[in-house]
């Protein structure tokens, strides 16, 4: 726990980050692609080539490596608190490594998907 | 060492324990423990997002076998439940936003408007943004 604590600074910083872009674009992106993506007024928006030209450019790439994995962090640190609010200090290790071992995990596959575009 | 450097014991204290109440029994905790929770439904919809674009990656067949997934109805559900979390979390993030001053020296001047239209002003700063994105992806512009 002594390491995690002492990172303490850089997991604030990053549930920030997170907490504001998650607030910025989530809803949005909610919206847009995971509720009516597969409708017809998404259709031409979301369309292969127009989809693809949009998140293979140099901002596209940005802009999901960005929310994503800020994303992935924010909900880790705020998973790890819940389960201390939850469960006490007995947890304190395993809610904190369980909770940023699988941001990491978010972190590699985000950026593995966004640089095979 | 001298007996004024000796390290002090510690204070006994007794073990933490949780408000009586928490996590759902008063309204303020109640309100805390679903901001705590909106994490999940968050870190969902983001993972979701992920396979969206690792679909992308992988092709036309790919991207359209996955936007077809989204129409299934459990899956609906699913990311309706994830948007309206994601929504209580930004306009919660942005409430308690207006109670957060930047430090300064000197008399606090009063601020230009009433705090209620200042609590409000960031939260159309939100959807403004959520619109922008939507317009963006649907090519309406």
């Amino acid at each position: 726990m002594q390491l995690i604590r002492k990172l303490e600074p850089i997991w604030w910083l990053l549930f920030g980050a997170g907490g504001f872009i998650a607030a910025f674009f989530l809803p949005g992106l909610i919206i847009g692609v995971l509720l009516l993506g597969p409708s017809e007024l998404m259709s031409s928006g979301l369309s292969y080539s127009r989809a693809h030209a949009l998140a293979s450019s140099p901002v596209g790439r940005l802009f999901l490596i960005a929310v994503l994995t800020l994303v992935f962090w924010h909900c880790a640190h705020h998973l790890r608190h819940f389960m201390l609010d939850l469960f006490g200090h007995a947890v304190a290790p395993i809610a904190a490594y369980g909770a940023y071992t699988l941001a990491l995990f978010g972190t590699i596959a985000t950026v593995s998907a966004v640089l095979a575009l | 060492m001298s007996s004024a450097h000796a390290k002090t014991p510690k204070t006994p204290t007794a073990p933490a324990r949780k408000p009586s109440g928490f996590p759902l029994g008063w309204y303020r905790y109640r309100n805390y423990t679903i901001f705590a929770a909106t994490c999940i439904p968050m870190a969902i919809a983001a993972v979701e997002l992920l396979l969206g674009v690792a679909a992308l990656g992988k092709g036309e067949e790919a991207w359209t076998a996955w936007l077809a997934t989204l129409s299934a109805p459990g899956l609906r559900a699913l990311n309706a439940i994830c948007l309206y979390f994601a929504i209580y979390f930004a306009f919660r993030f942005g409430w308690v936003g207006r109670k957060i001053a930047a430090g300064r020296i000197g008399p606090i001047s009063k601020p230009p408007l009433p705090l209620s239209i200042l609590g409000i002003a960031p939260l159309g700063g939100f959807v403004t943004l959520w619109l922008i994105v939507f317009v963006i992806l649907g090519g309406f512009i």
